[in-house]
């Protein structure tokens, strides 16, 4: 009778997801990497769709009319998240690798969704504020 | 491979950690700092002017006011190319964390280098070619 090891279901993504331990630090470092494919894949969208202003000023205008609909002013406004916590956190790893952050990254940690939180708050005010205050 | 010997002479270790320095990663990681510390700077600004602001960022005539400044030129041409830097070597600090056979890994390093020479001519194009006057 041959010896069949125990597997447990899904081990291979287990093996993927518990691989990053779930410490405050290393879900910084997930999402770090997460809102870094999203912001590459936003920029090869963003030159590409930018690249109309060399089509004249009626190509533009007709591709900033969809531009400026509610969905994409909503997903403009989410995508200013992925931005924010992408530069506070980027200025967190820099300050553990390169100062003394190592001793206090969990208070940088703080600091980055509150100041994060506090400037995509803010800026929902700004991206809307044509369609709140408006007369 | 001489495996008695123990110890090897100050003079070995200094060549083997040069050597090893030339392929070590350490100028792309600096680089990936630096990049990202001006990017917090140039992204964050660009941000505020261009996607919060319901106005600025989707006129045609603001934009064209803007790209008549050899400064502003530059400066996005620098952005273009440094922003492309940065999120494309940090999509290869995470390709490079998976194991993979080195022809697989030669091919999305390729994919990853054409695509971003590729992107950053369009983005270059753009502000080159652009014509203001063009209807």
């Amino acid at each position: 009778m041959s010896y069949t090891p125990y597997r447990e279901p899904f081990s291979a993504w287990n093996k993927l997801i518990l691989a990053y331990r779930r410490h405050s630090g290393s879900w910084a470092y997930i999402l770090h990497r997460l809102t870094g494919i999203g912001l590459v894949a936003y920029l090869f969208i963003h030159i590409w769709a930018l690249s109309s202003l060399t089509h004249g000023r009626a190509a533009f205008a007709e591709e900033m009319k969809t531009f400026t609909t509610p969905p994409f002013k909503v997903g403009e406004w989410l995508l200013g998240a992925l931005v924010m916590f992408h530069a506070f956190n980027g200025i967190r790893i820099a300050v553990v690798d390169l100062a003394n952050g190592a001793k206090y990254h969990k208070k940088l940690l703080g600091a980055v969704w509150v100041t994060g939180v506090a400037v995509v708050v803010l800026m929902f005010f700004l991206i809307f504020s044509t369609d709140l205050f408006a007369k | 491979m001489d495996t008695t010997k123990q110890f090897e002479t100050r003079s070995e270790r200094v060549v083997r950690s040069y050597s090893r320095s030339r392929r070590s990663g350490a100028p792309a990681w600096w680089l990936q700092r630096i990049t990202g510390l001006a990017l917090v700077i140039l992204t964050v600004g660009h941000y505020i002017l261009m996607h919060y602001n319901p106005v600025s960022g989707h006129d045609y005539g603001e934009t064209a006011s803007r790209l008549s400044s050899p400064w502003f030129k530059g400066i996005y041409l620098g952005f273009i190319t440094i922003g492309m830097y940065h999120g494309l070597q940090g999509i290869w600090n995470i390709v490079r964390d998976y194991k993979m056979k080195p022809l697989v890994g030669m091919s999305i390093f390729g994919v990853i280098l054409v695509a971003g020479i590729i992107f950053v001519a369009v983005g270059w194009n753009t502000i080159l070619t652009f014509d203001p006057l063009k209807p």
